[in-house]
């Protein structure tokens, strides 16, 4: 066992009696509540979770065909909010997805919020994107039916480029009367992105990765019908990189300007939820040397249908079927789509401590990752493909 | 299709036919100069923090039961127009994105008409029949 592998047992050792031990000693309250000079409250909140995939065949996420552990995470936040309009928060978040994460903490979110009026507040740090219904809340376990949401929309493994951004967010929420109410954000700033470790066989190596911006806004309307949301989103970035061609000394700058938007319809009423989003990402690629790597142009699609039932109280059902294309102009191939059916059961076992069982039926592999299938290229590998998951998480 | 649109329409008439016309709870605020009725909109919007001032601009502050309490799962329906399981999942993705706390959670009715009192700009509800000793009652506006 190398010192890597073990360091990552012990981990997840440590994150397993963790899980149960906030589980098994939590006391029922909602929040840990610390009392600061001045009567100040700071509020924590953490959550722990274990999971574990397996699929059929091909590697997903991790090295899932032979079952995988490598599928946790570990949150904690902490609010305080100083004045009466004033309001600060930061979380520190640990994973571990496969070659993703490896238990190093980070702030996965920091910020300093103004809440001037209902219609109006600032937010500045590093603040979560709000794309779609579901990206600023992806990461959150316990706040969803399904283990994985619709992987074409919000994919795990883009969790790094996706989440959040450093910079500044304009929101608020202004009631129309009896014409609903408005839910808007406007944004701008950064990403900053680490260079991970790449594999031998990679035609070339990543040198550095750049955001010079990420902006964009999400427009929710809430119909005057209780719990029907309607609305979209749009988000423009660019990459920067230069890259280093195998077995040259001389490096290719790419500029790859990116273009996001999301369709979004949500309806809650009682314990039924239905959602479906459509998106479309565009994504070009500008290069000073057209010989290596020629200007290119890809526009994705995805979308899903999304249902989920509260049967009691510790018993939710869900399923979802969920679609990726990732160049809408080639689409055949296993490489050139992927469906995706999911179906999920979600036991609550007290108000801290939750445990889920999820099915998918894949058909394509649009949606594997190369790297951890052993640089094959995705038209070979299986065309359909199971992955069956479970995850438990304790959270206060 | 039209299956689908006849469940939905079921789904969405059910709340407004199961609507009481006198709620097992009591909607109270702070005594003051608040209004004596209430739209239903707005106190959906203050329990869920969307709305956070009163017509004034002091702050709202709202304050809940106990999930496990009979009157919670009534106002959560009626006003809310959700579950208290709904409502708290609605928490958790405020709390871990960084968006916001939900009110805090009192054991009792007594807890609750207490807070209520002591906290100016507060709304809170308790069970029929609790003594609100001096905490002022509002009316909900069903059709707002």
């Amino acid at each position: 066992m190398t010192l890597r592998r073990r360091s990552r047992a012990s981990a997840r050792l440590v994150l397993f009696l963790a899980t149960a031990v906030a589980a098994a000693a939590a006391a029922p309250v909602s929040a840990a509540e610390l009392s600061l000079p001045g009567r100040l409250q700071l509020e924590a909140h953490g959550f722990v979770s274990q999971g574990f995939l397996l699929t059929s065949s091909n590697n997903y996420l991790a090295d899932s065909s032979r079952g995988s552990f490598e599928f946790s995470e570990l949150g904690l936040n902490f609010t305080l909010q100083p004045a009466d309009r004033l309001r600060l928060g930061v979380q520190i978040f640990s994973e571990d997805l496969g070659p993703i994460g490896n238990y190093q903490a980070k702030l996965d979110w920091y910020y300093l919020d103004y809440h001037w009026q209902d219609w109006l507040g600032v937010r500045a740090g590093r603040v979560k994107l709000p794309f779609g219904l579901y990206n600023d809340t992806s990461d959150i376990d316990a706040a969803r039916t399904a283990v994985l949401l619709p992987q074409s929309i919000y994919p795990a493994q883009n969790r790094n480029f996706l989440l959040a951004q450093t910079g500044g967010e304009i929101y608020g929420y202004k009631s129309l009367g009896r014409a609903g109410a408005l839910d808007y954000h406007l944004y701008g700033g950064t990403i900053f992105l680490d260079v991970n470790p790449q594999s031998p066989n990679s035609p070339f190596t990543v040198l550095d990765l750049n955001v010079p911006y990420v902006t964009g806004g999400r427009l929710l309307w809430n119909s005057p019908l209780d719990g029907l949301r309607l609305g979209g989103s749009l988000q423009f970035l660019r990459l920067d990189t230069h890259l280093q061609p195998s077995g040259t000394s001389s490096s290719v700058e790419l500029n790859v300007p990116a273009t996001l938007w999301v369709a979004s319809a949500e309806y809650v009423v009682r314990d039924f939820l239905f959602a479906a989003e459509y998106s479309r990402w565009r994504v070009r690629t500008e290069s000073n040397n057209q010989s290596v790597f020629p200007d290119s142009s890809t526009t994705s699609e995805r979308g899903y249908a999304l249902a989920t039932y509260r049967v009691n109280s510790w018993l939710q059902a869900g399923g979802y079927y969920s679609l990726l294309f990732p160049n809408v102009d080639r689409r055949t191939g296993p490489g050139g789509r992927q469906h995706d059916v999911a179906l999920t059961l979600r036991f609550d076992v007290n108000s801290y401590w939750l445990i889920k069982v999820e099915t998918h039926y894949m058909h394509g592999t649009a949606a594997l990752s190369p790297s951890l299938n052993g640089d094959q290229p995705l038209n070979s590998l299986k065309p359909d493909w199971a992955l069956f998951t479970v995850k438990t998480t304790a959270y206060f | 299709m039209r299956i689908t649109a006849l469940i939905l329409l079921a789904l969405a008439v059910g709340p407004a036919s199961a609507e009481p016309s006198r709620p097992p709870y009591i909607l109270i605020v702070h005594p003051g100069s608040r209004p004596s009725a209430l739209d239903r909109k707005f106190v959906a919007d203050a329990f869920l923090r969307r709305a956070t001032r009163w017509p004034d601009d002091s702050p709202i502050l709202p304050v809940d039961l106990a999930p496990d309490a009979r009157a919670r799962a009534r106002f959560s329906q009626d006003i809310l127009a959700r579950s208290v399981a709904s409502v708290r999942s609605y928490w958790q993705q405020r709390i871990f994105s960084g968006q916001g706390l939900p009110p805090p959670e009192l054991g009792d009715d007594e807890a609750v008409v207490s807070y209520v009192l002591n906290h100016p700009g507060a709304i809170g509800y308790v069970a029929a029949g609790t003594p609100l000793n001096g905490a002022m009652p509002v009316e909900v506006n069903w059709g707002g």
